[in-house]
This record gives structure tokens, C-alpha cells and sequence, in this order.
């Protein structure tokens, strides 16, 4: 069930990415065309992390679903035990693997050890909130109360 | 030149509205013009009384019946509340509780009680406030705190953690909140002719007066202007801050 709920095509990112990138655009006042797919948001769109309470907020409304605030660092860390995820406030080489296969979207040239968990949102990038609407839809059609 | 406070129209959330500073609060921003929102616990009559008063000279007050110690509640509230006026322009946390006594005679209930209340019912409705406001880039919150916050009471450990949280959760919040352009700020009352404060008056009138420079109580009204102060445009450059108002308060 992880695995089936973890991949997302293309198609499906490409779905939603048009209504994401103009949210993303209009939270962090940038045109729409700096919103590439491929963006990173902080380093690249210059996003704080409270922007990303903006988006997710923003996000929902748009797309009417609800994105649980801890669901996010939950679906990072899958189906690893926060332990064998982190060590320390810093990711585990286990770690690191599933938080490489979940943000498949980001270049693997990005993920340089050691990470500290906490930073771990300097790594998403604008289809990382693509797949955040997906996975929160597919969520809602699975339970529609919530 | 004058401006004026600019508070007309605003959507404004006042919790705890019926009594005391909370209604005095309620009345004054919709006779300036706002659209006020206030949520209550218990007293359906005296919410009903405040919104009809309120109706019969045309202005704009909504009654929510919201225990502010339910998060759950607290969201749906300020989503009704959005969904009616499109957005949340002021936050006043009023709601509070105080249940004084000696800290050897205090119940788990007295402690639990006013802590859910007063610091956990803020964390509530401000945390359902601020996506809009941050969304919005632009928001006023106030907290009304108490002098008892900063200075010692005999019989308020609880009360006095309470308004103390309050004071530093202001001054954390506004650091969090100034990126987006929303100030938050607190006033914190001194001894105010409320039901809440009726105890101590009848007990020791003369003695809370002689410690009070301006010999007087305070009138719940004249905190309320200083939450509309906090709430109006004239405090734009004012954040993170706790406006004493109480008579200059001395205690020992």
C-alpha cells in the first residue's frame, strides 16, 4: 500500500502542476514563469519556511483537500520508525535512502550528507508540492471524511 | 493630518465577548464600523442580548458559540467565520479564566482549567487565525494579558503562569508573524471592574485602591480602547509588545 500510494506519474504531476505553480506563484509574489517544475523553492524561489504554511494553506483551498501539517515529515519518512530515520536531528544513512526515493523529484547531486532533518524542506521543489496535492487526493478519495 | 483608525469594515474575532473587557471590546469595534465576531462558552443569553443590541443600530455583530479549549471547535469556527466575511483582519484573545488560591490548596482542575483555557485556548485560535492572515499579509493580533503576569499576587501561581505565557507567547509570535506585515501585541490589564475581579473588590476595596496611582479601578471600556489602539492603523509600527493599562500598578 505504500509503495502504490508513494508513486506518482508523471501525468498525474503534470495534472495539478498548472493550478500549483500559479498558487506557489501568487504566495511568494514571483511570476509564474520562474515557477518551474524543477524549482527548489527555497533556494531557488527564495521561499522562508513560513511561506510553506502559506502554500499549504493556499494549496488546500485551491485544490479542496486537507494536508495534514504532520503528514508531510510522516509520508518522508514512510514506513522507517523516526529512530531509523534520524539520529540526532540528523538523517540515517536508511534515512537518507527512503528520503532519496520519496523526493525522486530532487537531483541527486542535492542530497549531500550529512542532512539535518530540519532541513530537509530545503530540498523541495515545486513538484514536490505537486505531489503533495496528489498524494492528499488520492488520500481523500480513499477516505472521503478525512 | 488625521486619519482615521481605520478599523471600519475590518473582520474582527473577539473570544470571550460576552463580559467584562471581551463585550466592552465587542461594542467598540462595531461602533467603529467593523464587522465583529465574537465567540462565547456558556452564556447564550448575554450573547443574544449583545448581537440584538447591536443589530437594533445597525451594526455588525455575530455570536459563535466556540470552547476555546477544543481545537477542533476553534478551526471551524474561524472557518464559519471566513467563509461569511472572506478574511480575518483582527484577533483579540480575550477568553480567560481565574480560579485563585494558595498553591497548596489549588486543585489539579483549578490548574488544568485555567492553563487550557487562558495559554491553550490562545495557542488554538490563533494558530486557525493565522494561515488567513499570513495568506493575506497583513493581520492585528491582540492578547489581553494581566498585570499579573509581570507582578506577584498572593493566590495566582496558576493565573499569573498563564498571563506570563501570554506575555512571551506575544513577544514569539511577533518575531514569527513581523516577515508577513502582522503585528501582535498585548495589554495587559490591572485591577478592571469586571465579574472577574468582583471577589477582590468586595474583599479589599480600600487596600487594591491604595496600590493603584490613580486611586480608581478600571472601567473594562478603557482597556478596550487600548485594544482598539493596538487594533488600529494608528499602531501599525507597534509590535511585540505588552501595554500596561492599570492605573500604574504597584505591587510589592
Amino acid at each position: 500500500m505504500q509503495s502504490s500510494y508513494d508513486t506518482i506519474s508523471k501525468d498525474e504531476v503534470m495534472e495539478v502542476y498548472p493550478k500549483v505553480a500559479e498558487t506557489i506563484a501568487e504566495a511568494l509574489g514571483r511570476d509564474l514563469d520562474d515557477v518551474k517544475l524543477t524549482a527548489p523553492l527555497m533556494e531557488g524561489l527564495d521561499a522562508e519556511s513560513i511561506d510553506f504554511l502559506d502554500i499549504v494553506f493556499r494549496l488546500e483551498r485551491q485544490f479542496k483537500v486537507k494536508i495534514p501539517r504532520g503528514k508531510i515529515a510522516e509520508d518522508a519518512r514512510g514506513t522507517l520508525s523516526e529512530e531509523e530515520f534520524e539520529q540526532k536531528g540528523y538523517l540515517t544513512e536508511a534515512g537518507l535512502k527512503r528520503l532519496q526515493e520519496h523526493l525522486s523529484e530532487v537531483s541527486p547531486e542535492r542530497f549531500r550528507s550529512p542532512i539535518k532533518a530540519r532541513d530537509i524542506p530545503r530540498l523541495f521543489t515545486v513538484e514536490t508540492f505537486c505531489k503533495l496535492v496528489v498524494r492528499a487526493q488520492k488520500q481523500a478519495t480513499k477516505s472521503p471524511d478525512g | 493630518m488625521f486619519q482615521a483608525s481605520g478599523l471600519a469594515d475590518k473582520a474582527v474575532i473577539i473570544t470571550g465577548g460576552t463580559r467584562g473587557i471581551g463585550r466592552a471590546s465587542v461594542e467598540l469595534f462595531a461602533a467603529e464600523g467593523a464587522d465583529v465576531t465574537f465567540f462565547f462558552r456558556q452564556s447564550q443569553a448575554l450573547a443574544n442580548e449583545l448581537v440584538a443590541a447591536g443589530r437594533a443600530v445597525k451594526q455588525r455583530i455575530t455570536a459563535d458559540q466556540v470552547d476555546v479549549r477544543d481545537g477542533k471547535a476553534c478551526e471551524a469556527a474561524v472557518e464559519r467565520m471566513v467563509s461569511r466575511c472572506g478574511r480575518i483582519d483582527v484577533l483579540v484573545n480575550n477568553s480567560g479564566v481565574i480560579r485563585d488560591n494558595l498553591l497548596g490548596l489549588l486543585e489539579d482542575d483549578d490548574v488544568k482549567t485555567v492553563l487550557d483555557t487562558n495559554v491553550v485556548g490562545i495557542f488554538n485560535v490563533t494558530r486557525a487565525v493565522v494561515t488567513h492572515m499570513i495568506s493575506h499579509r497583513a493581520g492585528k493580533i491582540i492578547n489581553v494579558s494581566s498585570v499579573a503576569g509581570e507582578k506577584g499576587g498572593r493566590g495566582q501561581t496558576n493565573y499569573a503562569a498563564s498571563k506570563g505565557a501570554i506575555n512571551a507567547f506575544t513577544r514569539a509570535l511577533a518575531v514569527e508573524l513581523a516577515p508577513r506585515g502582522i503585528t501582535v501585541n498585548a495589554v495587559a490589564p490591572g485591577v478592571i471592574e469586571t465579574d472577574m475581579s468582583r471577589d477582590l473588590l468586595e474583599q479589599a476595596p480600600d487596600e487594591v485602591k491604595s496600590r493603584i496611582l490613580l486611586r480608581r479601578v478600571g472601567m473594562p471600556r478603557e482597556v478596550a480602547y487600548a485594544i482598539m489602539f493596538l487594533a488600529s492603523k494608528y499602531a501599525d509600527y507597534i509590535t511585540g509588545q505588552i501595554l500596561h493599562v492599570d492605573g500604574g500598578f504597584k505591587m510589592e
